[in-house]
């Protein structure tokens, strides 16, 4: 791979518990995970072993029990309540395995929807919403609403939407759990153009191992302990 | 795919101009998206709306009723009897009191008025009540008023009264030179009145001096003396005067009657309770429909509150977008809502029940919807405040 060095991701000694007393439950033990600007790494492993959990708190929209993560210049652990949807802004693209996309709106107020929260304004949000769905192909779809679209056009969606505003880091949480072989292996080629072509670091949780050989690394997670962290050789 | 190159953002959070018109965006969509769970709050508005001033416009109507005589009369100050509570004679008072006023400074003219209950004599047997007004010619202060047959002049021919239309099959069949027996003493009807109908029996006039000998006061007496003022004079400086010369009156300006004839209404009659509670029912309904629609419509969209909660949106956010939603439902409804009682208003009226919309009604109805409305949304607020992003990954 070619990512650069800069560490964009970097996460130490993350501990997350759920619960309390004899309910309590330790989803990650202390795991230590980072990322490169420009990398595709897939974060593996059964299902319960910590990876959401783990994705929901680079993302800032999980606390971490203890530890500390780092994305860019920011402590994001040491943030407050108020402050996280700010980082989120400013640093964090979503794509969800459901989609999530507002069933009321079209293609592209659902993309201008996420520039409008980075402080676009409208007529300027619009334009390069229909501009992020000329990329994934769906241009000629922006007036569309999500249940007009088959599952792999609304992926794509959530992916122009994911990249409105230009944020440094992607996080795909099973991304192509909901789409047939062809329309996956389409969604991964796209993800992992916006790492090679667009400098993103892209995180994703998958099982789908057929698209393992897209990463530059794969984490593979259990029990909430990082087991393997490999660099994927590519052809 | 393009190549494009990337750029870091920089740290953008629109400013609330552009937050508040995104959430509008989503609220109006999200509503109009379910048309259905819309149609259901916006009956709970509409209900509210409707009902409310039914019941508010009925009550205002009736308090018009009792009012209207006073309101029509065109009397600046009204001299009355000191134990005066409403617009019925206590006792009489010394005609002096007339005299005495117009004498007065500022007073342009003074009239007496007699106003008592009195029986009119059916041709098929019985008697019917009617309010009885002597009103001295040829001013006529104190009515008739919207004489739509005969002439309120007719009043000045012997024996001669003017009765109201919409009485008249309940009076046994009036018509224009139909004779009846009043209080003992066979009249003439000279005229028609349309809609002068109190809360009670119908009002009936006579002039002066034969409705003085027909209710049995004496000439030296009078029930209340009606005042106008020369243009400029003090109100309260006539009433002052009049008052100083002849301290055994109580002299009150038009408001001040009004005031106290519906004060004397409220405190005597269920009417104010009965009115009052039904429009605070209706409020309480439309309140309880529109908070449940709006807290269901929040969990319907609790994943995609979800998600605009993960992608950046703030608490503040999604209750911009309930707060818009709900003050939409009130707009909407109230809008829908005073079409339709407007309407309904229009098509049962009649002079013997007039719902009353004042426009200041109108308006408050629309801004006691707002309030409501966005009262009824804080429980989908409180809702919204408990969602957690991270409940999109699950």
């Amino acid at each position: 791979m070619s990512a650069s060095t800069k560490r964009v991701i970097d996460a130490r000694g993350v501990i997350k518990e759920y619960g309390d007393g004899s309910t309590k439950f330790r989803a990650l033990r202390g795991v230590d995970f980072h990322a490169h600007e420009g990398e595709f790494v897939i974060l593996s492993g059964p299902s319960g072993s910590g990876k959401t959990t783990l994705v929901s708190i680079l993302g800032c929209v999980l606390s971490a029990t203890s530890g500390q993560v780092r994305v860019l210049d920011e402590m994001i652990t040491s943030a407050t309540e108020a402050e996280l949807p700010k980082l989120r802004l400013a640093y964090i693209g979503f794509i969800f395995q459901g989609h999530n996309l507002i069933a009321s709106m079209t293609a592209q107020e659902n993309v201008a929807l996420m520039l409008a929260l980075r402080g676009w304004n409208h007529v300027d949000a619009q334009k390069e919403a229909a501009r992020l769905l000329s990329l994934v192909e769906l241009g000629d779809k922006v007036g569309s609403l999500p249940a007009d679209l088959s599952g792999g056009q609304r992926q794509r969606v959530s992916i122009a939407r994911c990249i409105a505003g230009n944020p440094p880091i992607v996080l795909a949480d099973e991304p192509t759990a909901s789409l047939d072989a062809q329309t996956g292996q389409l969604v991964t080629e796209v993800l992992h153009n916006l790492a090679k072509k667009r400098g993103h670091t892209v995180v994703t949780v998958t099982h789908d191992n057929r698209i393992y050989h897209f990463a530059d690394r794969i984490v593979h997670i259990e029990d909430g302990v990082i087991l393997d962290d490999k660099k994927e050789t590519h052809p | 795919m393009s190549d494009l190159a990337f750029t870091a953002p920089k740290k953008a959070f629109a400013p609330a101009a552009i937050r508040w018109r995104t959430m509008i965006t989503i609220a109006w969509r999200m509503m109009f998206h379910n048309k259905l769970k819309m149609l259901g709050t916006l009956i709970g508005v509409v209900f509210a709306v409707v009902l409310s001033n039914q019941q508010a416009g009925t009550f205002m109507g009736l308090i018009k009723k009792n009012t209207m005589f006073v309101d029509y009369s065109g009397a600046d100050l009204w001299i009355v009897s000191p134990s005066t509570l409403t617009l019925q004679a206590t006792k009489p008072m010394g005609i002096s009191a007339l005299y005495t006023a117009r004498a007065t400074r500022g007073v342009a003219w003074a009239e007496p008025l007699l106003y008592a209950g009195a029986a009119i004599q059916l041709p098929a047997g019985g008697t019917e009540p009617i309010q009885f007004v002597g009103t001295s010619a040829p001013r006529f202060a104190g009515g008739p008023w919207n004489v739509v047959a005969g002439s309120r002049e007719s009043l000045m021919r012997p024996n001669t009264m003017i009765f109201e239309d919409s009485e008249r099959e309940r009076l046994g069949g009036l018509n224009l030179g139909s004779v009846r027996e009043v209080n003992g003493t066979k009249v003439q009807v000279g005229g028609i009145t349309w809609g002068l109908l109190p809360f009670g029996p119908s009002f009936a006039f006579a002039e002066y001096e034969l409705a003085r000998r027909m209710l049995r006061v004496d000439q030296d007496q009078t029930h209340f003396v009606l005042l106008g003022l020369e243009p400029g004079a003090d109100p309260e400086a006539v009433k002052k005067a009049i008052m100083s010369r002849a301290p055994e009156l109580k002299v009150v300006g038009r408001e001040e009657f009004r005031g106290m004839i519906i004060s004397f209404l409220l405190r005597r009659s269920p009417i104010g309770i009965t009115f009052g509670t039904s429009t605070v029912f209706a409020l309480i309904v439309g309140f309880v429909i529109v908070s449940l629609s709006m807290f269901s419509a929040v969990v319907d969209n609790i994943r995609e509150f979800g998600t605009l909660k993960a992608i950046g949106a703030t608490n503040g956010d999604l209750a911009k977008i309930v707060v818009t939603q709900s003050i939409t439902f009130a707009l909407m409804g109230s809008l829908l809502g005073l079409a339709a009682i407007t309407r309904i208003a229009a098509a049962i009226r009649s002079p013997k029940l007039a719902v009353q919309l004042p426009p200041q009604m109108l308006l408050g109805t629309t801004v006691v919807m707002i309030l409501m409305c966005v009262a009824a949304s804080s429980l989908a607020i409180l809702r919204l405040r408990k969602v957690e992003p991270g409940m999109v990954f699950r």
